[in-house]
């Protein structure tokens, strides 16, 4: 028993239960105390409801021992740079560990058990829809105190959250793992820092699922007053989740940016680093600055709940577009931090594959800023109908286009790059090649929804659901599970199961490929997205039937994905040198990776991506360990 | 570390203190005579240009160091820095939100306040910008006496700052939280301030108590620098929230 307690999870959570308990005491002990009503839904008020939820969020932190160094330099104390603490085996992943492969591995298992969640809920509203009428989510259905077409719209609601959650966990956990093993660099710039945002990550989850349980919310990911302002309790637990969730996204690129700047090994000017850390530094930049305005965004959202103050409420004064701007200004750029890292690592991983260098390299690490950087200024393109300014239109309309532009240089270089080139197939590969593919179709229908004419038919219609699936998964998924096959050597020593690999993306990508064609269908033809039922004169059910019928076969090859990736830890094929014959620093070293990185700094000499050149070198690796494949 | 002796870093403090003091009190009277926005905003750019440069000493971050070793303190310090001022620029989008805000509910209208407890407290917080420039000089030359007395009269300085705002300017306004758009505003905006001015109490509490027990020397107090910058930080963000609070425009 002590054993268990002792591991730092375990510990925060108790801790957490704890200071929830004591904050939702202390303020109803005040309310009583003022005379104000101390009973609400569910036992407590709302205001000790939400300053529970916040204190067992710090107390979480404090349980698990991530404030440790810090509390000690405010006392100061010195503590050592490093806590070695691979003798602890698996049990460092459940604690505060300070190493950035450790915590780019908690990351990772966080963002994939959000994502179960997510796909979860996605699977229970999608059967739902499978036929027109109310199935089992009727009027009368009644859990956590929501009726069944309530807790339809919690779960959609809480899809979109969760999801977008468990990508930024799983940016973070690439980015993490890979940037500083890429640069040659002992760990992050901040390593403290760095478990910090990984475990604020964990309570915010807690707290963001938690709202399913104390009412729901129906106002789907966006949270727009006034409905969010009169929406139950379950409303002010996703706006405290999502804004803690922030911070870790914040830290998290804080880091990246200035590790990337300060800790690049000797010779790595700029242009001869990796095209994935241009991809994350970009990326850096906007979950640096922009995501504090969803936090601003929310935050005032929940003052207005809170305290009263009309931002929000034409009745008091208040403005509830200003309220999209803010949302919109980072939820905008928000699809761009999903997206950047994912199409880094398929630039990053297809030279390998191809045996050929990367086609235009300069241009491709340009377009990720200029992605990121034109990515600040559309947001407008989310409220065509939403009554704002209409000459606020036009120009919203064409700086979205203009993000065709960079995105159309990464295509052109993907396509210049696998042009001739002796092409290998294992599972990374396919895995790339779909998500270039998916994010083709993804990105050719961004375009009708930017434009004003066509979007104001095109709003809030299912057409905007399948282009938005196209984008997340050619964006992010395709290229995330790339990436795992391909670093899971690095990572355990071991590769994943090929033929398992093979299944889950024939059964993915297909599958995919109906549920969003069908989603666009049926969105042309005037379905609306964010309802339970839909008029059976409409003659969607054959397309709804295809689409739950769909999901679940993709639920079933990401199952057949966890299968391989947990029989792979102990049972798989042994891989310890440069599997893939990659040109990368991290694939001269052995796997699984030491945890000091490189016994000593590999030094640059030469382009990253000149596969196929005879002669020429990226890395002299100086006394590493080398495997001797070139 | 803007001169090379003492005494001359100190001088160059105070007269950044007398400039700005000037230019708050030219802000002052253009409100009161002229109501010309454009003038304000201005001003107040010239005065964070001020406090960036001479107190946050910006240009640190443009220094090229030389140093290979990335385990020495040097080459640590001047990471610190980036992310230090990373930090910054970050939660600088917090504040700019809340402007944004401001514009859009309140336009060229300003809360019904006390302009002239607006200038008291902005002068209390102005004063502790020049004793945080004078705490943080004096260490970086070895002066621990007058780095104590400094911190400690910035920390009361911030203090006296919270207890304006809320404690005398919350009381006093003729208006709650919940009475329209000035309402909202003026308590969100001076209320994400203190939150900050009271971390930077906080921050300076530890930095003093660690002089106390003589943690920092003219060539390692990266705490003291850290609490000097966020402190000065703190004073940017009031050098544009006080104009547009208390002097842009009509009453509503």
């Amino acid at each position: 028993m002590k054993k268990f307690f002792s591991l730092g999870l375990v510990r925060g959570l108790v801790f957490e239960l704890i200071g929830t308990a004591l904050g939702i005491g202390f303020i109803t002990g005040i309310r009583a105390l003022m005379g104000l009503e101390t009973k609400g839904a569910f036992g407590f008020s709302e205001p000790a409801w939400v300053f529970g939820a916040l204190l067992g969020a710090v107390c979480f932190m404090v349980g698990v021992g991530v404030l440790r160094d810090w509390f000690k330099w405010a006392r100061g104390e010195e503590t050592e740079e490093h806590h070695d603490d691979s003798h602890l085996g698996w049990r460092r992943y459940f604690g505060p560990s300070l190493d950035h492969k450790v915590i780019g591995i908690q990351y990772l298992i966080t963002a994939l058990v959000l994502m179960v969640f997510g796909g979860l809920f996605a699977l229970i509203f999608r059967t739902e829809l499978a036929k027109s009428g109310l199935q089992f989510l009727t009027t009368t259905f009644k859990v956590f105190d929501q009726s069944g077409l309530q807790l339809y719209n919690t779960l959609m609601s809480l899809h979109g959250m969760v999801m977008i959650v468990s990508i930024l966990l799983g940016i973070a956990a690439l980015m993490n793992y890979a940037v500083p093993l890429l640069i040659g660099a002992r760990d992050m710039a901040f390593p403290r820092l760095n478990a910090f945002s990984f475990w604020i990550a964990v309570p915010a989850g807690v707290i963001l699922l938690s709202s399913l349980f104390l009412g729901g919310f129906e106002t789907g990911w966006t949270g727009y007053p006034p409905l969010s302002a009169r929406a139950p309790l379950g409303m002010q637990m996703f706006f405290l989740g999502v804004s803690l969730a922030g911070f870790s996204s914040i830290f998290g690129a804080l880091n990246i940016i200035v590790t990337v700047i300060r800790m690049r090994a000797p010779g790595m000017n700029p242009f001869r680093m990796p095209i994935f850390v241009w991809a994350a530094i970009a990326t850096s930049i906007i979950s640096l600055t922009a995501t504090q305005l969803i936090g601003l965004s929310f935050q005032m959202v929940m003052f207005q709940r809170l305290f009263g103050v009309g931002f929000f409420d034409p009745a008091q004064g208040g403005n509830p577009v200003l309220f999209q701007h803010l949302f919109w200004f980072y939820s905008h750029p928000a699809v761009y931090v999903f997206v950047l890292p994912g199409l880094g690592l398929i630039s990053e991983l297809l030279p390998v594959f191809v045996r050929k260098p990367l086609f235009g390299y300069k241009w491709v690490a340009m377009s990720s800023l200029g992605i990121a950087l034109v990515g600040f200024l559309v947001w407008g393109h989310h409220m065509f109908t939403s009554g704002m300014a209409e000459y606020l239109r036009v120009p919203f309309m064409y700086s979205t286009l203009l993000v065709a532009v960079p995105t159309g240089v990464k295509f052109f270089s993907w396509v210049g790059t696998v042009w001739r080139g002796k092409i290998e197939f294992p599972t990374p590969m396919l895995f790339i090649l779909a998500g270039i593919v998916v994010f083709l179709l993804g990105g050719l229908t961004g375009p009708p929804n930017a434009t004003v004419s066509t979007d104001l038919h095109l709003h809030d219609t299912y057409f905007i659901v399948g282009h938005f699936h196209d984008t997340m998964f050619g964006g992010y998924i395709f290229p995330f599970f790339a990436a795992l096959y391909f670093w899971y050597p690095k990572v355990t020593g071991r590769r994943m199961n090929e033929v398992l690999g093979k299944i889950h993306f024939w059964l993915m990508t297909p599958s995919f490929l109906v549920l969003t064609l069908a989603m666009m269908r049926v969105g042309l033809l005037g379905m609306r997205r964010r309802i339970a039922d839909y008029d059976p004169a409409l003659g969607f059910d054959p397309s709804h039937l295809v689409m739950t019928i769909a999901g679940f076969l993709i639920a079933l090859s990401i199952l057949v994905f966890f299968i391989n990736l947990i029989y792979s830890v102990k049972r798989g094929e042994l891989a310890t040198g440069n599997l893939w014959n990659s040109r990368s620093p991290e694939w001269q070293a052995p796997s699984p990776m030491p945890a000091h990185n490189y016994e000593q700094p590999f030094e640059v000499v030469g382009e990253p991506y000149d596969y196929g050149l005879p002669g020429s070198a990226y890395v002299n690796m100086k006394g590493n360990d080398h495997d001797g494949n070139q | 570390m803007t001169g090379t002796n003492k005494t001359s870093a100190l001088r160059m403090g105070l007269l950044v203190f007398i400039f700005l003091a000037i230019l708050t009190g030219i802000e002052f009277g253009i409100a009161i005579l002229l109501n010309f926005w454009q003038l304000l905003l201005l001003v107040a750019l010239i005065k964070a240009g001020l406090v960036m440069y001479y107190y946050m000493h910006i240009y640190k971050l443009f220094v090229a160091d030389e140093n290979a070793d990335k385990e020495s303190y040097a080459y640590k310090l001047v990471t610190n820095r980036l992310g230090l001022w990373l930090f910054i620029v970050s939660d600088s989008f917090i504040f700019g939100g809340l402007m944004i805000a401001r514009v859009n509910l309140l336009g060229l209208n300003r809360p019904e306040l006390d302009q002239a407890l607006g200038l008291v407290v902005t002068s209390v917080l102005l004063i502790s910008s020049f004793f945080m420039n004078r705490a943080e000089t004096a260490m970086a030359h070895g002066d621990r006496k007058t780095f104590l007395a400094s911190t400690l009269i910035t920390m009361l300085l911030g203090i006296g700052f919270v207890a304006g705002v809320l404690g005398v300017e919350w009381q006093i306004a003729p208006f709650g939280p919940s009475d329209g758009p000035q309402g909202a505003v003026f308590y969100t905006m001076t209320g994400f301030h203190a939150f900050h001015v009271l971390t930077g109490v906080i921050f300076l509490f530890i930095i003093f108590r660690n002089g106390l027990k003589g943690h920092y020397s003219p060539e390692k107090h990266w705490g003291v620098e850290a609490c000097t910058v966020y402190w000065h930080f703190v004073d940017v963000v009031w050098i544009f929230f006080y104009p547009a609070l208390y002097l842009i425009g009509t009453v509503i």
